[in-house]
């Protein structure tokens, strides 16, 4: 047993870190948040000249071969600055689907990914059946798309959508173009600073469209989309669950009630102790996860909901005693401690909320 | 990075299972999984057994009769007999006084003392808490005085777990009285048959006498009893409450818990009390790969981590979080209870889900609120985080 971190990914979280430091103060995190444009192109083309978007992709598709630890690396340093760039979207999930085919146009499309030429999103959940993700209507009949896709991440900057489909036969992975006719795109902005839209195909020809991935192939490449994309997000939920706790630490050290720094209070003292020891539990399964993953079986997806549900129910624990300690100061849009707990609740949310995963772990 | 075990420390692992399979004593093993309280005799049967293998000292060095083994291979060894519901290895002898004679005794005392300890031959008990002195040990007043070639000691010790069959106390006590609390403190060894010595038990809430006061009315005791020097004692106090913190977690005797319970349920399982099961079985997982953290960083030959002060908070946390769920799991039959002992035979009282288990579930639930007491309590141990982790 090894739980050391290897030289190249402790230099990957240095660099991470280092530019997210600089690059990526709260200040300039909300003017990015601001400026409608759902994400920052100059540091989206930063990340592409480190990088960064070749990551988990292979080396014969011109990526760097990282695994799941890279990626918790990454988005562990992603949670601690609230960064919103759609890394998730076009790398973790559209990547992860892309990598498991094996085609012209695939390839050619990593290749704009990489370059951070091209988004592209995976629409898989669909209005009215919660977290059944494999349950869809949304349907092509005679060559032609019809229903509506929800929650699809990024959805107003993407070029290009996978989109998760029944047919036929069974169901299937297409690449849509956004600009499709008959395919128009609902967007909002997310509570974490981010966007998401809705996608109504109506009769949305699929003459342009290309299979990516269908049958088994398509719903085992969801599901292990699924398990890699709650591994990034929960790293991400940890990371900023870390900054939290040491920010409110900093905070209640320099904030003077009753001619004293209120940290000498016990009862903040120990509230802060329980916020410390559960960011350190959940990283514990984070780094079982991490390492287990690519093992790709079930035993890997048991750890994955369990990782899912501790984080949903500590995360809420930091984000809420965060808020609490820093007093009106939490709740105030201004500062950056609310926007943690926003980021929490938003990650809770995805692929399935601590509910969904208490009962996934139990059924494996 | 890698999540496995080396090819070698699995052989270890088969070793232990061996070991379990065949040298377990049958008559231990049947009672405790029954859930039936030991006796003196099973468990001096059970470290006997320990002790032939050449297992008692399994967290020794070698040169003092102990395995010598590394961390990861102690970590497995308490882990397999954990999950083999073995019962605890007494800690007062192997794991508290053993080490501080080997640490700070002169020849004379390890060769006196540490052989009886790894066959089990002494039972030893523990000297610190005080009626007056609970979390802030250092404020003892037991006195001992010294007087020719011996000490007179006059005080009392209480909370001290099982003196009813113990042979020795090592025992905290003030031998000169200073400003700072933590100097004049001084560790003695003392035999339980000295005149003097008077044991009372104190019950506790699930009606077990597990626990005693201890008095001492002029006690005699031979200065060659004394362990290191006169008023270091608080120094090898400190150093034996490291050595106490060792496998407190009680993880791996969790898991077989809740596989137990998992079997009496069956299929007939509320779906509330499922998701709770499956609540505490995620922190328990994450809990367990905490501390493989910490073995993982000693083995590495670093100090364990910020998480390693976590795990006697999160462990006995976790551990009375399991005795609720088998309360609840037991439902309204653990109402009819008659002590730890269970019930006479030819009087049980119906149950759905089995006596014995109400019986089990009931007395394991106020049996371990003690856990969060012990040990430094855990308001205690969230003094020390405050302090050493988050430094405010």
């Amino acid at each position: 047993m090894d739980l050391e971190f290897s030289d190249e990914q402790n230099m990957l979280r240095d660099a991470v870190s280092k530019f997210c430091e600089t690059e990526y103060t709260f200040d300039k995190r909300e003017k990015i948040v601001e400026s409608n444009l759902g994400h920052s192109p100059d540091l989206w083309k930063q990340f592409a000249e480190l990088g960064w978007l070749g990551m988990p992709f292979s080396e014969k598709n011109g990526g760097y071969d990282a695994g799941p630890i890279e990626l918790s690396i990454i988005f562990e340093e992603f949670g601690k600055h609230l960064i919103v760039e759609p890394y998730l979207s076009n790398i973790v999930m559209s990547g992860s689907l892309l990598e498991a085919t094996d085609t012209d146009v695939s390839r050619e499309l990593i290749n704009n990914i990489i370059s951070g030429n091209k988004q592209v999103s995976v629409a898989f959940s669909e209005p009215n059946n919660g977290y059944k993700f494999h349950e869809i209507s949304c349907s092509v009949v005679d060559n032609k798309i019809n229903g509506t896709k929800s929650i699809v991440l990024n959805a107003e900057f993407a070029d290009k959508f996978i989109v998760y489909l029944k047919n036929e036969n069974n169901n299937g992975l297409y690449l849509v173009d956004a600009d499709t006719p008959g395919l128009s795109i609902n967007s909002f902005s997310t509570i974490d600073g981010s966007n998401c839209g809705d996608l109504h195909f109506e009769d949305v020809s699929t003459e342009n469209t290309v299979v990516l991935l269908s049958g088994d192939d398509a719903t085992q490449g969801i599901d292990k989309m699924l398990d890699l994309s709650i591994l990034c997000i929960c790293a991400e939920a940890i990371g900023g669950m870390f900054t939290s706790y040491t920010k409110t630490v900093q905070y209640t050290k320099e904030r003077e009630q009753f001619g004293q720094p209120i940290s000498n209070f016990q009862v903040l003292q120990h509230r802060m102790v329980e916020m410390f020891m559960e960011t350190e539990i959940a990283k514990s399964l984070l780094m079982k996860a991490m390492m287990q993953l690519d093992a790709n079986d079930k035993e890997s997806s048991k750890t994955i909901s369990a990782l899912k549900a501790q984080v949903g129910k500590a995360s809420r624990i930091v984000g809420q005693e965060a808020v609490q300690l820093h007093g009106g100061m939490g709740v105030s849009n201004e500062m950056s401690i609310g926007h943690y707990l926003k980021k929490f609740t938003a990650i809770d949310s995805m692929f399935g909320n601590r509910i969904f995963h208490l009962k996934r772990f139990t059924s494996l | 990075m890698d999540i496995n075990f080396t090819e070698s420390e699995n052989n270890f692992r088969n070793e232990v299972k061996d070991f379990l399979k065949n040298d377990y004593p049958k008559h231990v093993q049947e009672k405790q999984n029954k859930g039936i309280q030991l006796d003196k005799q099973d468990l001096i049967d059970w470290h006997k057994s320990l002790h032939k293998r050449g297992w008692a000292g399994y967290n020794w060095p070698k040169e003092y009769g102990g395995t010598g083994w590394s961390h990861t291979e102690i970590y497995i060894f308490q882990e397999e007999l954990g999950l083999a519901n073995c019962p605890t290895i007494l800690p007062f002898g192997v794991n508290m006084v053993g080490p501080v004679i080997y640490t700070f005794g002169n020849d004379e005392q390890k060769k006196r003392f540490l052989p009886d300890i790894l066959e089990f031959n002494t039972w030893w008990c523990q000297g610190y808490s005080e009626p007056g002195s609970g979390s802030d040990l250092a404020s003892l007043k037991t006195k001992a005085v010294k007087t020719g070639d011996k000490y007179i000691v006059n005080g009392s010790k209480t909370w001290t777990t099982l003196a009813q069959n113990a042979d020795w106390i090592f025992c905290l006590v003030r031998t000169e009285t200073t400003n700072k609390k933590q100097e004049g403190i001084s560790f003695l060894l003392i035999d339980m048959k000295t005149p003097g010595i008077e044991v009372k038990p104190i019950i506790t809430i699930d009606g077990d006498h597990e626990v005693n006061s201890v008095f001492f009315t002029d006690v005699e005791v031979p200065v060659e009893n004394l362990i290191g020097e006169e008023g270091k004692g608080w120094t090898y106090a400190k150093f034996l409450l490291a050595h106490e913190r060792f496998g407190i977690t009680g993880i791996p005797a969790q898991k077989y818990s809740l596989e137990k319970l998992k079997e009496r349920l069956g299929s007939n399982i509320d779906e509330d009390l499922k998701q709770k099961m499956a609540d505490y079985e995620i922190e328990l997982n994450a809990l367990h790969f905490t501390e493989l953290r910490s073995l993982a960083a000693l083995a590495n030959g670093q100090h364990p981590g910020a998480e390693s002060s976590i795990l006697k908070i999160k462990g006995t946390e976790l551990q009375q979080r399991l005795t609720e769920i088998f309360i609840e799991a037991a439902g309204q039959y653990i109402l009819p209870y008659e002590g730890p002992d269970g019930f006479n035979s030819n009087k049980v009282p119906s149950s759905e889900i089995g006596s014995d288990f109400s019986v089990n579930s009931v007395s394991k639930y106020l049996n371990f609120r003690k856990t969060s007491i012990y040990g430094g309590s855990n308001e205690i141990q969230k003094n020390i985080i405050a302090k050493a982790i988050l430094g405010v």
